[in-house]
């Protein structure tokens, strides 16, 4: 019978706080991410829309700009909640292609090469590890959402006015919460899909194919039925209105259909579906998202 | 006179229950587990008590070494009884994991990483600072051999280099309980004898070491004791030696190379423990097979003593993990 003694010492010294230990995915990730020349160069080129905005907030309020130029910009591009929405629509747009970059192999190649435990068997939660994985995604994101635009809303304050920054602070919350559930919903929908698609290449389709392929479904539904609800399935619809909403730029009754019913015509008016139909809908595909994720990281899948 | 009776078996009780507590505080318990995947069986009614030093857990595939494994390091919930690492249940992550170390039958990697960096990403992990992560990286580096290579990507590593990598993670945050799954595999076998010196080297420092392997020589080689699965169940424990001689249905198969087998083989033959014996080819040996290995080797003793009989050479032919496994599960995994 071998003798053994306790010799080795367990390090009881300070650890890290809990919640600072999931950035430890981000940081490799970034790595790994910021090595491909042409992810990095597309992500610069989603920084080019901010710029212009930079550019169009400048002239704004350069005089002499102004009257270099010989163009009243004031009357041809107010500053106001469409100006802002504008913005955060397009960077919402660059917003999926990064997400289309980046997010799908996340937790596929981990789930593809049973890396799982590996994480897993670690002071570390499967929460923890779903934060991780989604904070790479959100803090891209941010980079190029909310985070410049919040910077440009200030720039712009700073310009105009403590007045204007007053008067327009409902913009800035609007800019933040638009992002954020955009970024969100991203996050959210890319993991859930690497989690249930481990091929990196069909994970990517799959997520396109999210997007496209129920507005277009919703798009012919509003067409053939003569009415918007169809939008209540399309990601881009969903979030146009909820982004409106915020802004305070919503109009419900927004479409006006010329129905051709044999030589007479007559206009319908259709209604967009309320704000808290398409909250729900969000509320609801967060949800599913969140559920795939519950079941599909575990440290091993149980096979019946 | 009942009542200071009872107060009397109160304390005791109390005393009994502190004592098993710290009993258990230094054991892996396993109480009246099972383990079940769908109407699958992975384990069942597992009891085991398992101490300091190197435990193997030896079975067919499919026997129940990984779910075994996956419920002593909590990545499995058992469907019935209850697990406590060195005291601590399995469900309590945050201090299971700081006295556990696993090592996965996996091969996977972050990708990109070099060897020092996946070892310090995951003290990083483990709550370590920097500096301490560094620390603890080259020094478990330095005991699986790997210094050198540290800076190198895990991507151009051997096979080895790569078990041993994931060994040195398993290590790296000085756990008190190491579960490794199969850790031999893809060893050359100069680095598989160290890396066996390696793990006796821990042992001896006051590790437990749970060990599944394939390679049933070199378990009976390293380990204290042997866990011997098939089919979800717990077929034998305990040092292979004693569980051997539990084995009474299979009487114990001894070589004995002497002058004069002959003359051995009429004085062993009318014990009643001795089931055969039959002399060996070359007509230099007797081979024996006997139900009381003790009291054949007294006998064998008053031999030797008598002078009579020169005998050169003592050797059990099927005291080892190899005969146990063949016993216990080789037929019935045949079979299956």
């Amino acid at each position: 019978m071998a003798v053994h003694e306790q010799t080795y010492q367990q390090y009881l010294g300070k650890l890290t706080p809990e919640w600072s230990r999931f950035l430890v995915i981000p940081r490799h990730a970034f790595r790994d991410v910021f090595r491909s020349k042409l992810f990095t160069a597309f992500f610069v080129i989603c920084f080019a829309p901010l710029l212009l905005e930079a550019i169009l907030i400048y002239l704004h309020h350069n005089v002499n700009a102004l009257a270099i130029l010989k163009v009243n910009v004031r009357e041809l591009l107010p500053i106001d909640a469409f100006f802002f929405q504008a913005f955060v629509n397009v960077q919402a747009g660059f917003a999926i292609f990064v997400t289309l970059l980046v997010g799908p192999p996340l937790v596929a190649r981990d789930l593809r090469n049973n890396a799982l435990p590996l994480y897993l068997c670690r002071p570390f939660s499967r929460t923890e590890y779903v934060l991780g994985k989604m904070s790479v995604l959100l803090i891209l994101l941010s980079a190029i959402t909310w985070v410049p635009q919040l910077l440009l809303f200030l720039f712009q304050s700073y310009l105009e006015g403590v007045g204007w920054f007053v008067e327009n602070l409902s913009l800035a919350s609007a800019i933040f919460i638009g992002s954020v559930v955009w970024i969100l919903l991203l996050a959210l929908l890319s993991q859930a899909i690497s989690a249930l698609v481990k091929w990196r290449v069909i994970a990517s389709a799959a997520l396109l194919g999210l997007f496209f392929i129920p507005s277009i479904f919703g798009e012919a539904v509003n067409s053939l039925f003569q009415t918007r609800w169809g939008s209540i399935i399309s990601l881009f619809a969903l979030m146009k209105n909820v982004t409106a909403g915020l802004f305070g730029t919503f109009v419900q009754a927004s479409v006006h259909y010329t129905n051709w019913d044999g030589r007479v015509g007559h206009e319908i008016i259709v209604n967009e579906p309320p704000l808290w139909a398409s909250w729900l809908a969000l509320f609801m595909v967060c949800a599913i998202c969140l559920t795939l994720l519950s079941r599909k990281v575990k440290a091993y899948e149980v096979v019946r | 006179m009942s009542e200071a009776k009872s107060k009397l078996e109160i304390d005791r009780d109390r005393i009994r229950n502190s004592q098993s507590e710290i009993r258990n505080s230094k054991l892996i318990v396993f109480d009246d587990v099972s383990k079940f995947y769908g109407e699958i069986l992975g384990v069942n009614r597992v009891n085991l008590q398992i101490d300091r030093g190197i435990t193997s857990l030896v079975g067919p595939n499919g026997a129940g070494k990984s779910t075994l494994m996956n419920l002593m390091t909590g990545l499995l919930r058992p469907s019935r009884g209850q697990i406590t690492i060195l005291g601590i249940p399995t469900d309590q992550p945050e201090q299971l994991f700081r006295k556990l170390g696993y090592c996965t039958q996996f091969d996977s990697f972050p990708r990109g990483l070099t060897g020092s960096e996946f070892i310090k990403s995951f003290l990083l992990v483990h709550g370590f600072d920097r500096n301490k992560a560094e620390e603890f990286t080259v020094t478990a580096l330095e005991r699986v051999s790997l210094l050198d290579a540290g800076n190198r990507k895990i991507a151009a590593y051997s096979k080895g280099m790569r078990q041993r990598i994931r060994l040195a993670q398993a290590i790296a945050h000085q756990p008190a309980v190491l579960i490794l799954d199969e850790p031999l595999n893809g060893l050359d076998p100069m680095v598989r004898a160290e890396t066996i010196a390696l793990f006796r080297k821990l042992a001896a420092e006051g590790l437990h070491l749970i060990i599944s392997s394939h390679i049933l020589h070199e378990v009976d080689m390293m380990s204290d004791r042997v866990i011997l699965l098939n089919n979800g169940y717990v077929v034998a424990e305990g040092n292979i030696h004693g569980v051997r001689d539990e084995m009474e249905e299979h009487p114990m198969q001894i070589l004995i190379r002497c002058d004069k087998p002959a003359k051995l083989a009429a004085r062993v033959f009318d014990k009643d423990h001795v089931v055969e014996a039959r002399l060996h080819d070359d007509r230099l040996g007797l081979f024996v097979r006997t139900r009381d290995a003790d009291r054949f080797y007294l006998l064998l003793n008053e031999v030797v003593a008598e002078g009579e009989i020169n005998i050169e050479s003592i050797a059990p032919v099927d005291d080892d993990l190899s005969a146990v496994y063949q016993y216990l599960i080789g037929s019935e995994s045949q079979g299956s």
